[in-house]
């Protein structure tokens, strides 16, 4: 039994897992559970949104460690739900780790969502949004122009590694610029419809609905953490508004 | 058509949504209808006259469907329910709460904010109540802590 090499490939499982978003206990489990399929008992697993912890001690009595730091987390439940179904065979089967390997390196080459595929699915989610909250077909079409702008203006600024907090305050305050620059000129559109449906884009949802069921699982630092940046990025997004909502009272005096 | 609009709607941001979660084929349009399926639990228990309760059933309802989808289609609950809870999300009150802020306008500031947060907390409670007894379930059928 190689205990490097299950450490390592347990932790790169873990990371995946973590890194498109999956739940912390998931990533927990998993880790132990591929420890437990090969037979080692006396694992230990800690994992957090931004960092993963995985040791064992081999049957000498010498404790391994693998670490592995979490720096940016996208989703991509494609992934999330392919590493969850190899978890599942390794446990059943136990196949060599060399294929688990293999099999790991197959799940990153998937293909993640292309840079139009994220295009087209901002405009849509801000122009249905904007019907959602009881805008009309204009408002929806406003949005729809302002979930492009925040796409392209979140991409051309992750390019130059400037701050997530940043991003979302630009982002948000373009969103609003807009919407309430077209309400200016065309006095039958409603701005707040438009906007609350362009920056539904920006709104926190996964971190909102995870960080209930890790603080429930017992991970409550993941779960803090969670709840921490998903209020961060509400501010984010209010600040950016509040400016264009302050900035066009201050031009047009409305 | 006016009656089914937020439900189409709600379906199409809820479709965009799983595209840019890479959910897709079966499972993006089930993700869908859990979006459909939160609002319409929504408008049905208006007679309740008290909209936190009504987010509270909506996101039960949700999580319940995510639990039952990830046990038909084998795949993680997360993401149907992240999707599903998306249309339920109040986004509209976080807006006007700043938008008062902004103005200057206090009291409207606080009841709207205040009002905000117990909507959020209805949609905590709501995963927090599903997800501890499907833990319980599958604790009591398996005798498993997984």
């Amino acid at each position: 039994m190689n205990y490097t090499e299950l450490l390592n490939t347990a932790a790169d499982v873990g990371y995946l897992l973590v890194v498109n978003g999956g739940e912390i206990y998931r990533a927990e489990e998993s880790i132990q559970r591929i420890f437990r399929a090969y037979g080692v008992t006396n694992g230990e697993v800690f994992v957090i949104p931004t960092l993963i912890e995985a040791a064992v001690s081999t049957p000498d009595g010498t404790p391994l460690t693998c670490i592995r730091r979490v720096p940016v987390r996208t989703i991509n439940l494609d992934r999330v739900e392919r590493v969850n179904a190899l978890c599942r065979r390794i446990w059943n089967e136990t196949p060599p780790i060399a294929e688990i390997r293999g099999e790991l390196s197959r799940i990153k080459k998937r293909p993640a969502p292309s840079f139009l595929t994220q295009t087209v699915s901002f405009t849509l989610v801000a122009a249905s949004f904007s019907l959602f909250y009881g805008g009309t077909p204009r408002d929806a079409a406003v949005a729809l122009c302002c979930g492009f702008v925040i796409r392209l203006s979140t991409r051309f600024l992750e390019a130059y590694r400037v701050n997530s907090f940043f991003v979302n305050v630009a982002a948000s305050f373009l969103a609003a610029a807009i919407a309430l620059a077209a309400a200016h000129f065309d006095l039958s559109l409603s701005y707040d419809k438009i906007i609350i449906g362009a920056l539904m884009n920006l709104v926190p949802g996964i971190a909102i609905t995870n960080f209930m069921r890790d603080i429930i699982a017992g991970d409550i630092i993941a779960g803090i953490l969670r709840l921490t940046e998903s209020v961060l990025v509400a501010t984010a997004i209010a600040i950016g508004a509040g400016i264009a909502l302050t900035a066009t009272r201050m031009l047009w005096g409305v | 058509m006016r009656i089914l609009l937020p439900y189409l709607s709600a379906f199409s941001a809820c479709a965009g949504y799983c595209l840019l979660f890479n959910i897709r084929g079966k499972a993006l349009v089930a993700s869908s209808l859990g979006g459909v399926l939160g609002w319409l639990v929504y408008t049905l228990s208006n007679p309740l006259q008290n909209d936190i309760m009504q987010y509270f059933l909506a996101t039960v309802a949700t999580a319940v469907y995510a639990e039952l989808m990830a046990r038909t289609m084998k795949k993680p609950a997360t993401g149907f329910q992240i999707v599903a809870l998306l249309p339920l999300v109040p986004g509209g009150g976080i807006f006007y709460t700043m938008e008062y802020c902004v103005i200057g306008n206090n009291s409207m500031f606080l009841s709207t904010g205040i009002h905000t947060l117990g909507i959020a907390g209805a949609l905590a409670m709501g995963v927090l109540l599903v997800s501890s007894v499907v833990r319980l379930i599958h604790f009591v059928t398996t005798r498993r802590a997984w």
